[in-house]
């Protein structure tokens, strides 16, 4: 089975650790992950910036981690993350901001990511709220 | 064709559990989680004669006992029913 | 055959960019001629008020975005007939044209036409 998987909350919401968790889960269970879509907040939970307390978890490690150990396509939406100041090399150049956030694995591209993992995905699996 | 509805915020404090009822199909489940299982400790439940499910470690963290009518579920169990359904609606 | 997406905006235009962002899936969808379905649902429905005002509060005025929505070839737009009922809207005067109100036995319906939903 082909799933889709988009996140629309950031690494301290309870929701971006489950979507996590399903993830593990599916791969675990021999299915394949077409792509890991980041929108709306969910571009926070890409951030490579966020400083965890150390008797916490810290998911948006753990997602880089998932992400780069199983080679996974993970595409952050750039509209929403310029709009949260979430910015790899180039956009943080292209708008002279001081602060890098978001570094491989993770991409930054288009709402059109989405539709195309829509479209080559069996199921579609939203994450999001609390 | 049938539909895994999924939600996490407290139906105490959220109208999301309201629309889904209104809504729901005869084929259709609803997976509780995170806070969305306070939903199962409501006192006159309209959610008996309904096919449920709740995020086990959810229950669990809330000191929910998952009563008869409905099925504690983990994430691998969570992957197969988002394969048993046609389609997931989780509302975000 | 392209797969179909519904999305249920569920959002008022004005708590955040929550509805904006729903749309701008939408118009996506639209602009890679994918089908795709737009139902309004809960405060969502106050998208379509009428005569709002967004330069009140140094906003943009979403409804100009719903009214090009057939210009991107989203044509199917649907109301949930619960939810303006209770908020005292009246479907006959919405900013966006032709959009269908719908019973919740039509909003399942639709559900079980589409082959994913996102409800936001």
């Amino acid at each position: 089975m082909k799933f889709a998987i988009a996140l629309y909350s950031a690494a301290h919401a309870p929701s971006s650790r489950r979507a996590l968790r399903f993830a593990e889960a599916a791969l675990a269970g021999g299915h394949e992950i077409v792509r890991l879509f980041f929108y709306q907040d969910g571009v926070h939970s890409a951030s490579s910036n966020i400083v965890t307390p150390q008797d916490e978890q810290d998911l948006a490690q753990q997602w880089s981690t998932f992400v780069s150990n199983n080679q996974l396509d993970g595409v952050v939406c750039i509209a929403a993350a310029l709009r949260r100041g979430v910015l790899n090399n180039d956009e943080a150049a292209r708008y002279q901001r001081p602060a890098v956030n978001l570094q491989a694995p993770w991409e930054l591209s288009g709402l059109g990511q989405l539709h195309d993992a829509i479209q080559s995905a069996d199921r579609l699996i939203c994450f999001g709220g609390p | 064709m049938s539909t895994l509805h999924v939600l996490s915020h407290s139906p105490f404090s959220d109208t999301r559990l309201d629309s889904c009822l209104r809504i729901l199909g005869r084929g259709d489940a609803l997976l509780l989680c995170g806070d969305a299982v306070y939903a199962l400790q409501q006192q006159s439940s309209t959610l008996e004669d309904k096919t449920v499910f709740a995020l086990e470690e959810d229950l669990q963290a809330r000191n929910i006992e998952c009563p008869q009518w409905a099925v504690a579920i983990d994430y691998p169990a969570f992957v197969d029913l988002s394969i048993q359904y046609d389609k997931v609606n989780s509302w975000l | 055959m392209p797969k179909s997406l519904l999305i249920i905006s569920r959002q008022s235009p004005w708590s955040g960019i929550n509805a904006k962002e729903a749309l701008d899936i939408v118009l996506a969808g639209g602009a890679f001629d994918l089908p795709i379905g737009l139902l309004f649902m809960d405060d969502g429905v106050f998208q379509l008020v009428p005569e709002q005002k967004a330069a009140a509060v140094q906003q943009k005025n979403l409804t100009a975005n719903l009214q090009a929505l057939s210009l991107f070839g989203v044509e199917d737009l649907f109301a949930c007939g619960h939810s303006l009922s209770v908020r005292g809207i009246s479907p006959a005067g919405l900013a966006v044209d032709d959009v269908e109100p719908l019973s919740a036995e039509d909003i399942r319906t639709l559900i079980d036409r589409y082959d994913q939903v996102i409800t936001l």
